[in-house]
């Protein structure tokens, strides 16, 4: 169709009723409205047309591989598992069995069996070893030794060898138990930890977010806190949190040993209130 | 329904006259001068081109966006002005 610019008034006018669009006289100072009008209509009369299918949605349950490539982490440790990357991998290396998922924030590669969870937050169950956890945010519960965890926060994970699971949380991740030995824990931050090795009982770090079930976890803390606190502050040197972490602990035990001081204070109930003064 | 400016209430109680461009509601001096720019000086040739849309309210809006690149609420300013000056003396 030749220019709009070069047909005369009349071809506009015919090209406007044509396409059924409601306009005046085409004068001079109407004239460039008008063919902006008959452009805009025939962009979209041709993209009608052509365009087959608008909006194909995509399930993820039914791919198996999906390739993102938003974010990669550069940094793949070939764990027992697999090594598992924060977003998204191109995942070329689906080639084990039943692995169904394909989410953009969690998982990367899930080589074990039957692993059907595909959730970017919480995977329900852990039943097998070497299951690539890739949970952002918790993870019910771990019981399984080489469990390559794999958060979308940073995983750096070189180390990730057989029984040597070193989980990496980024918030936390309310990990009841810890049986496994030398399960590492490397929650809320990468993991500067590499040397975790075999034989060694990582206590649980006493997390803020934790909270103590029993009041003998108030006095848990404090011995904790001194090999916890060197520990951690490698880690929030690679954290992005806007408190560090240290100080966070200190409000928490500022705040759990004024409640025990209170507690201690407390006047304890008297068998007989009514007594007598003499 | 939105209550209407002093500037439309002086616009419409008279006859526009040689009224300028920008004493059209909605019309401010940015506004004003990119019409006169594009020779529309007057508040009548406004009028003018209103009328030769066939005073359509989506013909003028769009007309005035890309005339003088006016936003939604100084369009309908605008259409609305010029729509109640006509009910009144056209």
């Amino acid at each position: 169709m030749a220019a709009l610019s070069n047909k005369s008034d009349q071809e506009i006018k015919d090209l406007l009723d044509e396409y059924g669009i409601k306009h005046g006289p085409v004068v001079d100072t109407t004239r460039p409205l008008y063919e902006k009008k008959l452009k805009e209509a025939m962009a979209k009369a041709k993209v009608t047309v052509t365009k087959p299918s608008p909006d194909r949605t995509f399930y993820r349950e039914d791919q198996e591989e999906v390739t993102y490539v938003t974010c990669q982490t550069p940094v793949r440790s070939e764990g027992p598992s697999g090594d598992g990357k924060p977003y998204m991998r191109s995942r070329p290396e689906y080639s084990e069995r039943d692995r169904v998922d394909d989410k953009p924030y969690s998982r990367p590669e899930y080589s074990e069996r039957n692993r059907v969870d595909d959730k970017p937050y919480s995977r329900p169950e852990y039943s097998e070893i070497d299951r690539v956890d890739d949970k952002p945010y918790s993870r019910p519960e771990y019981s399984e030794i080489d469990r390559v965890d794999d958060k979308p926060y940073s995983r750096s994970k070189l180390e990730y060898r057989e029984r040597d699971r070193v989980d990496d949380k980024p918030y936390s991740r309310s990990k009841p138990e810890y049986r496994e030995r030398d399960r590492v824990d490397d929650k809320l931050y990468s993991r500067s930890r590499p040397e975790y090795s075999s034989g060694r009982q990582y206590i649980d770090e006493p997390h803020v977010y934790n909270t103590p079930s029993s009041s003998s976890s108030y006095s848990k803390p404090t011995p904790v806190m001194k090999s916890g606190g060197v520990v951690k502050k490698e880690n929030t040197t690679s954290s992005g949190r806007l408190i560090p972490l240290w100080i966070q602990f200190l409000v928490f035990l500022i705040v759990a040993g004024f409640l025990y001081f209170i507690f201690t204070n407390m006047e304890s109930a008297e068998s007989s209130p009514f007594n007598k003064i003499q | 329904m939105s209550s209407t400016s002093q500037k439309h209430k002086e616009f419409v109680a008279e006859p526009m006259g040689e009224k300028p461009v920008n004493a059209l509601a909605g019309i401010g001096e940015v506004l004003g001068k990119r019409l006169e720019e594009k020779g529309f000086d007057k508040a009548y040739v406004v009028l003018g081109q209103f009328l030769v849309l066939k005073k359509d309210e989506e013909l003028f809006r769009d007309w005035l966006k890309d005339t003088c690149g006016a936003n939604v609420k100084q369009q309908g300013d605008c259409y609305g002005c010029l729509r109640e000056w006509c009910d009144s003396f056209l």
